[in-house]
């Protein structure tokens, strides 16, 4: 089960510094880090015959048929394109199908792109979300005014009763993000912050609380992708696309399965296998932080630890420096950067990391890097493992 | 919000202002299954039956939303597993929130909304 396993490489990548764009339209921001990023590869903007693109949902800038506005925006006419949009995790799966649109030659040279700006939108558009769309599978829920937090409040509720999980392990998994946060002089949140701190932080859906939460930031960012072969030839170090899966089920929280596992199960089991790794070979993770809740959650399906022992796995300080698996060492969405879909900015700390250059905690030496998101909650899930 | 009642829902919808929570049977397994659907997600080619449930189940999760997209005094949420094995997301009614619990046992019970919608939702036995 090779599959695209090392066919194709990001070569360029660009995280936008910005965490506050007043006036400043989404676009803008992927422009600039589009062209900021092939500059990174040593390409220009000519090169470029891919586009992925999934900025048609709210503060993102475009509508529904997004990848053809930001063509034009760009003034490219790109002959691939995906505009696949399943929340949070798109852009690993943009990375993915890029991947094989690149190893089968049906494109040379991808750029994916991504920015919101919700510190400043002013539309309240109308969404086709199933969390906002009281019709077909949400007619029976958006009657009880569920939030998209008291999703992952309800995963959290269960999994405290069932595994024994508690808010302070839960807290652990803040503290440590924001210690990673502390040396990123782009990070939002760069004060240090103790557990006390996030277990007397504002209710917000019980039993998760405003601390538990990530940031709302505006920003964005972009990642060029080309061939092995041709990577070889450009600018950087390649950071090869080693592992992908991907898996897309249920659109609300109540049909989740009682174990609590989620598509994350499968994308974690394709990414591991196409790679032909172990959890041991993994040097670095960033795993999606939109809640404490999402990570551990993510740990246990993607197998780093038993189901169930998510909480103790945290507190034993396995995702800081030095622990058994350094984990946004960024600060990651609930201290750096998190303007509403994270993918790209996670798969970009990813291949930070495997060229040596994180900007809050570096993994010395660091050659495997595994990049998880999830979209919605819990309803799609994307891992990609990247290798130097 | 209110719900866009389809071909799918109607007999769902119908059967609440009547006091009645409706849900699918697979006639082929057995199984039931929520949501509504057309066909059922254990045979594709089988299509589901609608049969009263017996309306008494447990609280499988739930969260007090104390900051939601509107002001209003905290609510809940909780995800109610039937004893059919099928699990909902609905409200809990007539219990304090410093009681609620998972695994409390609960029964529907029907609450009209509008002359055209009735919620389902649940009070401790």
């Amino acid at each position: 089960m090779s599959g695209i396993r090392n066919k194709a490489a990001i070569v360029g990548l660009h995280e936008s510094p910005l965490r506050d764009a007043p006036g400043i339209h989404p676009f803008r921001i992927m422009m600039d880090s589009v062209l900021a990023a092939l500059d990174d590869a040593g390409l220009a903007l000519a090169d470029v015959d891919g586009l992925c693109v999934a900025s048609g949902d709210w503060a993102e800038g475009g509508a529904v048929e997004s990848v053809t506005e930001f063509a034009d925006y760009a003034g490219i006419t790109p002959t691939w394109f995906n505009g696949t949009d399943v929340g949070g995790c798109s852009y690993l799966v943009h990375a993915g199908h890029a991947a094989a649109a690149i190893a089968t030659g049906m494109a040379e040279v991808v750029v994916i792109a991504y920015a919101a700006c919700p510190r400043w939108w002013p539309l309240t558009t109308p969404s086709f979300d199933p969390f906002v769309f009281p019709a077909g599978p949400g007619q029976y829920e958006l009657p009880y005014d569920p939030t998209l937090i008291s999703a992952y409040a309800l995963m959290a509720q269960r999994h405290m009763a069932e595994y024994g999980t508690t808010s302070r392990q839960l807290a652990e998994i803040a503290v440590t993000f924001r210690r990673h946060a502390a040396t990123n002089p782009h990070a939002k949140m760069q004060k240090p912050l103790t557990a006390e701190e996030v277990l007397g932080s504002t209710l917000i859906a019980s039993p998760l609380r405003r601390l538990d939460c990530c940031l709302v930031t505006d920003g964005g960012g972009a990642i060029v992708m080309t061939s092995a072969e041709r990577a070889r030839d450009l600018r950087r170090k390649p950071v090869l696309l080693s592992g992908f899966g991907a898996a897309v089920r249920r659109t609300q929280i109540s049909q989740i399965p009682e174990d609590l596992s989620t598509p994350a199960v499968v994308s974690g089991q394709r990414a591991f296998a196409m790679a032909g790794l172990g959890h041991k070979d993994i040097d670095v993770a960033q795993l999606y932080d939109a809640f404490t809740i999402t990570p551990l959650l993510a740990l246990e399906d993607l197998g780093f630890c038993r189901r169930g022992e998510g909480g103790a796995f945290v507190s034993d300080g396995n995702l800081g420096i030095g622990g058994a698996l350094p984990c946004n060492t960024d600060g990651g969405g609930m201290s750096s950067n998190h303007p509403g879909k994270r993918g790209l900015l996670a798969l970009i700390e990813g291949a930070r990391q495997l060229r040596g250059e994180g900007p809050g905690v570096q993994v010395e030496g660091a050659e495997t890097a595994l990049v998880h998101g999830l979209g919605g909650t819990f309803c799609a899930s994307s891992t990609a493992i990247l290798t130097v | 919000m209110k719900p866009v009642i389809d071909n799918d829902s109607a007999p769902y919808w119908e059967g609440l202002k009547q006091g009645r929570l409706l849900i699918q049977r697979c006639p082929s397994t057995g199984r039931y299954q929520w949501y509504p659907r057309g066909h059922s997600i254990h045979d594709p080619t089988a299509i589901p039956e609608w049969v009263e449930a017996s309306g008494t189940g447990e609280v499988f999760s739930f969260t007090v939303i104390h900051r939601g997209n509107t002001k209003r005094p905290p609510y809940n949420c909780a995800m109610i597993r039937l004893d059919e094995g099928v699990i909902m997301l609905a409200s809990l009614r007539g219990i304090e929130e410093a009681d609620l619990r998972i695994g409390q046992r609960v029964r529907v019970d029907f609450e009209p909304l509008d002359d055209e919608i009735t919620l389902p939702v649940f009070r401790p036995l």
